[in-house]
C-alpha cells in the first residue's frame, strides 16, 4: 500500500467538510476501497473514515413505518437487527460476501458504490427506498444510473437508507461461488399497491426493474403468473462466469424461485 | 559403503518379510504437529539478518524490447534501494528436470506477465508500491497469442501402430468428436519464494521447489557460477503439483540481487504473479476417433492434439499418453501439434497429458458404448489389450479389470438405470465411470542411512511438497532396520544431501524411497556380519536383530555410527516391462435441470499401485487427484486477453479451485494389493497423479447419464451446462 492522509470524522458535518478537498475520497468499510487501492486503479492521497460518525449507525423504525438503516451500518448489523422487522432485506444482508465482508462493508459504502453484481441495489430498488444523503432525499427509481453511477453528486455521503417494508419479499442471488457475488440475484417486493421485481448482476447497466414481471406478478401473486416470460440477453453482462443468454436465463428462473419463497 | 544399483531384474518382496509391520501402515505425518502449529519452515517464514524484499515488475505488452525504465520516479519513494535487471534473469520456471538454465532475454519481452526487473526496498509495500509505480518504456512488437490463429505451428510424425486408416474405414461403428479444454494453474497454496544470501562466492537459496538436485544446476547456470558454489534448502514446501518442478524467475531474482547488494533478499510471488508466470497447463484442442464392430470390439483408436508453448520450450503437453495403452485396437494413430504463441509459457500441472487427454478419451469411450447399445463398463473389459499397443511391451502389473469389477460391485453399476430418466425434483441425476492410467517411472535417486544403536537418520535432498514423503521414508528405514518409526530422522530438501529424484511425475515415492530401502539393506548386511548370521536370515524388530539362533540389541551391535548411501537408477526392467498405474472411477451426480449447476454426490475410486507405503498419506493423494478431477470436468478455466494474452484469472476467486462446497463428503479411496516387481525394489508405482487420471471422465460420464447431453468443452461450467440442456 501507499502512503495517504486519512481522517475519521465523529459528526456528517465534519466528515463533509473534510471531502470538500479535491484529492479525498469516502471510505465506508472499504470491502471494495481497500482493494483497489491495492491495485492502484485509484490512489486518493486523503481517505476520510465515515465509520466513526454515530448517526450514520444502526438500525430503526420511523413514525411512517419504514425501516431506516444507517449509511455505515454493516451488513452483519442489518442481518441482525432487520430479522423480524423486514426478513427478507435481513436475508440479504446476511448473505453477502463472508463474514469478514459483513462485518465491515456497509449499506452506504454498497449503495453508494452501485456494483452491477452487488446485492443491496436490488433491495433498495425493489423496496422503492430512499436514499438519504447529507442534504437531500432521493427516490430509488432516481437513484440507479448505470454500471458503478449514481446520482450522488461529488462529496455527497449516504447517511441512512429508508425502507419500506412490504407485505412479503424474498432475495434469490444465483452466487458466483468464489466470489460469493451475484452472478443474478433478484429481489422481489410485494406492496399493497403492487409488486416490485429488482435485478442485480444480470445487466451491463447495473441493476434494473422487471418491470413485466411486476405487471404479472402484481396481478397473480404466483410463480405460475411468470409463466412463458422472459428477458432478452441483449445487454446482458457476459463475462468469465456466464454468458449474456445464461443471465438472462437465469433471472426468469430466480424471480420464480424468489416469489415462489415470498407467498 | 556406496551402492549403486542398476535396477535390471526383479527383486525380492524384502518388505513383505520384515517383521516391524509399520510398512503400509497409515501412520501419521512425523512432519504433521509441525505443520499444524505453524513451526514448519517454509521458505517465506525466513527473515535474515539485513534482508531486503524484492517485488518482481511485469511486462505489459505481449513481445518487444524493453527501450527504458523511468528508475528515477521510483527511487525517490521512501525504502526503496535498487531497481534490477540483469541479463542473467530469467523468463519463466525452468522445465521439470532441465538442469540448465531457462530462456534468458535481456531486454526482449517474449510474453505479457513476463518479469524483467525487481525493485528491491527495505519493506515489501515499498518495494511493491514502486514495482507498481514504475514506468517501462518498450518497443513493442505485433505477436501471435492465441493457438487457433497463429502461423506457427509445429506437428509431429504420428505415433502409430497397424493401420489406423484401413481399420478406421471397414469400422462398423465410428465415432469421431473434437474436445476443448481450457489453460489450467497448478494452484499450489503456497505462492512461489526464494532467499537467496551469499557468503563470498557461494549462494544458499532457500526457494520453494520440487527437485533440488536438479534445481542446483539451474541456479548454477543462470548465475554462470559452479555448481559446487551453490546450496538449496527447501525442507517444506506448501504444494507443487509441478509449478515448483524447476527453478523459478523469483529465485535467479533473489540471487541476482542478494549478489549486487550484498546483503539476503527474500522475494515472494503475488498469487498474481504466480498466475502471469509460473508455467500453466496449455490449453488443448482434441479430435478422438474410436471405430469398432458391432459386438464392441474397438478396431480402431486415434487421439490428436494441438497445445501450445511458447518458443524456446520443448514440453508439450502429452494429451494421448494414456490413449496409447489402455485399449487394444488394430490400428492406432496419435499426432500431436504444438501452437508457438507469445504468453505464459506452459508446463508441468498435475499429471500432464492424462489430466486432460483422459477427460477427452474415456468420454468418447462413453460414447462410443453409447452408440453400440453397450455398458461402458462391459465395453472396456472387452478391449483390455494383451500387451502395450503401441511397442509390444508386457504390462508389469496391471489389474485394470480387478479395479473396474470391483469399482461396479462396490459403487453398485449394476443398479444404474436408463440414461436421462432419474430426478429429483429440479436435479437429474447420473452415474458415470471411467477408466485410469498413469505410467510409472524410476528416477536416479540416492540417499545415506545413518544408525547408531536404535536410532537412524536418512539423509536425502528428495522432498516432501504436502505428499508424505517424511512418513514414508521413516517407515522404509524403520521397516528395513526393525525399528519404531518415530526412532528415525527424516532430513529432506538440502543440496548438500545425496541427490534424490525430486517431487514430480510421481516417481518421488518410488525413487527416493527405493534409494533409501539399498541404503537400509546395506546397513542390515553389515549388522548380519556383526550377529554372525546371513543376511537373508536376519530378523530386525523393535531394536533386536535375530538371526542364526543369535540374538543381540542394536545398541549393542552398533554403539557407534555406521552408515550407508544408495544410488539406484533405472535399467533394463524398464525396456523389458511397461509399468503403469491403473484404476476405475466412479461418479455420482446432479445436474440442476433450470440453472445447469453440477453437484458431484458421490464417487469411488479404485486403484491398484503397487505397494501401499502408507495408506493414510496415500488415500490423501489419491482423494486430492479425483478433487482435480471435479476441477477439470466443472470449475477450473484460465482465462486470458485474446488481444496480448494477458491472463485475466489471476487468483484463487476468479480461477475456481474445487473448494469443500464442491467436493461430496462421500468420497471413497480403495487400494487392491499389488506388488510390481519389474518397478523398482519395494514394488511400488506412482501415485500422486493417478487419481486425476480418468476422475474428471466419470463426472463429465455421469452427466451424460443425467441428461442424455454430451458436453466436448470443459470445463461445464453452468451456462454451458444450460446451453445444452435447452439445446
Amino acid at each position: 500500500m501507499y502512503a495517504f492522509d486519512f481522517e475519521k470524522p465523529t459528526t456528517v458535518a465534519e466528515a463533509v467538510a473534510a471531502l470538500a478537498d479535491d484529492e479525498a475520497q469516502p471510505l465506508s468499510g472499504g470491502q471494495t476501497l481497500i482493494p483497489t487501492l491495492k491495485q492502484r486503479l485509484a490512489m486518493p492521497s486523503k481517505l476520510v473514515s465515515l465509520t466513526g460518525i454515530a448517526e450514520m449507525q444502526g438500525v430503526c423504525t420511523n413514525d411512517a413505518g419504514q425501516l431506516c438503516i444507517g449509511g455505515a451500518t454493516p451488513h452483519a448489523v442489518v442481518a441482525a437487527e432487520a430479522a423480524s422487522k423486514y426478513p427478507a432485506l435481513s436475508a440479504l444482508a446476511s448473505n453477502i460476501g463472508d463474514p469478514a465482508v459483513r462485518n465491515r462493508g456497509t449499506i452506504g459504502g454498497s449503495v453508494a458504490n452501485n456494483d452491477p453484481a452487488a446485492c443491496y441495489p436490488s433491495a433498495v430498488l425493489a423496496s422503492g427506498a430512499t436514499v438519504v444523503t447529507n442534504n437531500r432525499e432521493i427516490a430509488a427509481d432516481d437513484y440507479f444510473q448505470g454500471l458503478f453511477s449514481t446520482a450522488l453528486e461529488e462529496g455527497e455521503i449516504i447517511t441512512e437508507v429508508r425502507f419500506p417494508v412490504p407485505q412479503a419479499a424474498n432475495y434469490q442471488k444465483f452466487v458466483q461461488p468464489a466470489s460469493r457475488f451475484a452472478l443474478v440475484g433478484v429481489f422481489v417486493a410485494k406492496f399493497a399497491d403492487g409488486v416490485r421485481v429488482a435485478v442485480t448482476g444480470a445487466s451491463n447497466d447495473g441493476v434494473f426493474r422487471w418491470t413485466e414481471a411486476e405487471k404479472a406478478l402484481s396481478a397473480n401473486f404466483s410463480p405460475d403468473a411468470l409463466n412463458g416470460l422472459s428477458v432478452s440477453a441483449d445487454g446482458m453482462i457476459g463475462d468469465l462466469h456466464g454468458t449474456p443468454e445464461y443471465r438472462a436465463h437465469l433471472i426468469a428462473v430466480m424471480t420464480k424461485r424468489a416469489v415462489a419463497a415470498a407467498s | 559403503m556406496k551402492d549403486h544399483f542398476t535396477m535390471d531384474s526383479p527383486q525380492p518382496r524384502l518388505l513383505d518379510e520384515t517383521k516391524q509391520g509399520v510398512i503400509g501402515t497409515p501412520m501419521d505425518r512425523p512432519d504433521g504437529p509441525r505443520k499444524v502449529s505453524g513451526t514448519a519452515d517454509y521458505t517465506a517464514d525466513h527473515a535474515p539478518d539485513g534482508m531486503a524484499h524484492g517485488v518482481l515488475v511485469r511486462a505489459t505488452i505481449a513481445r518487444g524490447r524493453i527501450t527504458g525504465m523511468d528508475r528515477d520516479t521510483v527511487l525517490g519513494i521512501d525504502g526503496v534501494i535498487d531497481v534490477i535487471t540483469d541479463p542473467r534473469m530469467i523468463r519463466n520456471p525452468a522445465q521439470g528436470m532441465a538442469g540448465s538454465a531457462p530462456v534468458q532475454t535481456g531486454d526482449e519481452v517474449h510474453y505479457h506477465g513476463q518479469p524483467i526487473a525487481l525493485v528491491v526496498a527495505e519493506t515489501f509495500e515499498a518495494a511493491r508500491d514502486a514495482a507498481q509505480r514504475l514506468t517501462v518504456h518498450y518497443h513493442a512488437e505485433a505477436a501471435a497469442v492465441s493457438p487457433e490463429t497463429t502461423p506457427d505451428t509445429e506437428t509431429d510424425d504420428p505415433v502409430t501402430a497397424g493401420d489406423f486408416d484401413s481399420s478406421w474405414s471397414a469400422a462398423e461403428v465410428q465415432i469421431d468428436r473434437a474436445y476443448t479444454t481450457p489453460s489450467q494453474a497448478a494452484a499450489a497454496m503456497e505462492p512461489h519464494a526464494a532467499i537467496a544470501d551469499w557468503q563470498g562466492d557461494h549462494v544458499t537459496l532457500r526457494s520453494a521447489l520440487q527437485m533440488v538436485r536438479f534445481n542446483k544446476a539451474e541456479l548454477a547456470d543462470t548465475l554462470g557460477i559452479d555448481p559446487s558454489k551453490v546450496r538449496i534448502l527447501a525442507p517444506f514446501v506448501g504444494g507443487g503439483f509441478g509449478s515448483k518442478l524447476g527453478l523459478g524467475p523469483e529465485a535467479a531474482a533473489a540471487a541476482i540481487a542478494a549478489q549486487k547488494l550484498g546483503r539476503p533478499v527474500r522475494v515472494v510471488m503475488t498469487r498474481q504473479t504466480v498466475f502471469d508466470t509460473v508455467l500453466r497447463r496449455s490449453e488443448t484442442a482434441q479430435r478422438v476417433r474410436l471405430g469398432a464392430t458391432k459386438d464392441g470390439r474397438i478396431t480402431a483408436i486415434s487421439h490428436d492434439d494441438r497445445v501450445s508453448n511458447i518458443d524456446g520450450e520443448g514440453f508439450a503437453e502429452p494429451v494421448s499418453q494414456a490413449s496409447q495403452f489402455l485399449y487394444g485396437a488394430d490400428g492406432l494413430s496419435f499426432t500431436q501439434t504444438v501452437a508457438r504463441i507469445a504468453a505464459t509459457p506452459a508446463g508441468s500441472v498435475r499429471a500432464p497429458g492424462e489430466a486432460v487427454g483422459m477427460l477427452a478419451f474415456e468420454a468418447a469411450i462413453d460414447e462410443l458404448a453409447d452408440a453400440l447399445g453397450m455398458d461402458p463398463l462391459e465395453l472396456r473389459l472387452k478391449n483390455l489389450p494383451e500387451k502395450h499397443p503401441i511397442d509390444g511391451r508386457p504390462y508389469s502389473a496391471r489389474r485394470l479389470a480387478d479395479c473396474l469389477t470391483e469399482g461396479a460391485a462396490r459403487f453398485g453399476w449394476a443398479d444404474r438405470w436408463q440414461a436421462g430418466t432419474r430426478r429429483e425434483g429440479d436435479w437429474l441425476i447420473g452415474i458415470g465411470m471411467a477408466s485410469a492410467a498413469r505410467s510409472n517411472m524410476l528416477v536416479k535417486s540416492s540417499a545415506r542411512v545413518r544408525l547408531t544403536g536404535d536410532q537412524a537418520i536418512v539423509e536425502t535432498d528428495m522432498t516432501d511438497i504436502g505428499t508424505g514423503t517424511y512418513a514414508i521414508l521413516a517407515q522404509i528405514t524403520a521397516e528395513m532396520l526393525g525399528l519404531p518409526a518415530a526412532n528415525v530422522t527424516v532430513r529432506l530438501g538440502d543440496s548438500d544431501l545425496p541427490g534424490a529424484s525430486g517431487s514430480g511425475g510421481s516417481f518421488g515415492a518410488n525413487s527416493a524411497g527405493s534409494a533409501v530401502f539399498l541404503a537400509a539393506r546395506k546397513l542390515r548386511a553389515e549388522i548380519a556380519e556383526r550377529l554372525g548370521c546371513d543376511a537373508e536370515g536376519l530378523t530386525l524388530q523393535n531394536g533386536q536383530a535375530r538371526g542364526d539362533n543369535r540374538e543381540a540389541a542394536l545398541t549393542e551391535l552398533v554403539s557407534e555410527e555406521i552408515l550407508a548411501e544408495a544410488t539406484i537408477q533405472k535399467g533394463k526392467t524398464a525396456k523389458s516391462h511397461f509399468s503403469s498405474g491403473f484404476g476405475a472411477h466412479f461418479a455420482e451426480v446432479a445436474v440442476n435441470e433450470w440453472t445447469g449447476e453440477i453437484r458431484v454426490r458421490r464417487m469411488l475410486g479404485v486403484m491398484s499401485m503397487g505397494r501401499i507405503l502408507n495408506e493414510k498419506t496415500a488415500r490423501s493423494q489419491a482423494l486430492g487427484g479425483m478433487i482435480w478431477g471435479i476441477g477439470a470436468a466443472l470449475t477450473e478455466e484460465m482465462q486470458s486477453d485474446p488481444r496480448d494474452g494477458h491472463i485475466v484469472t489471476r487468483d484463487l476467486a476468479n480461477y475456481h479451485v474445487p473448494a469443500h462446497a464442491d467436493v461430496p463428503g462421500d468420497m471413497q479411496v480403495v487400494f487392491l494389493e499389488e506388488r510390481d516387481d519389474w518397478a523398482n525394489p519395494i514394488q511400488t508405482k506412482g501415485i500422486g497423479e493417478l487419481g486425476i487420471s480418468g476422475a474428471g471422465a466419470a463426472v463429465i460420464n455421469a452427466i451424460s447419464h443425467a441428461t442424455s447431453k454430451r458436453a466436448y468443452d470443459y470445463p461445464v461450467l453452468p451456462d454451458r451446462m444450460v446451453a445444452l440442456l435447452e439445446g
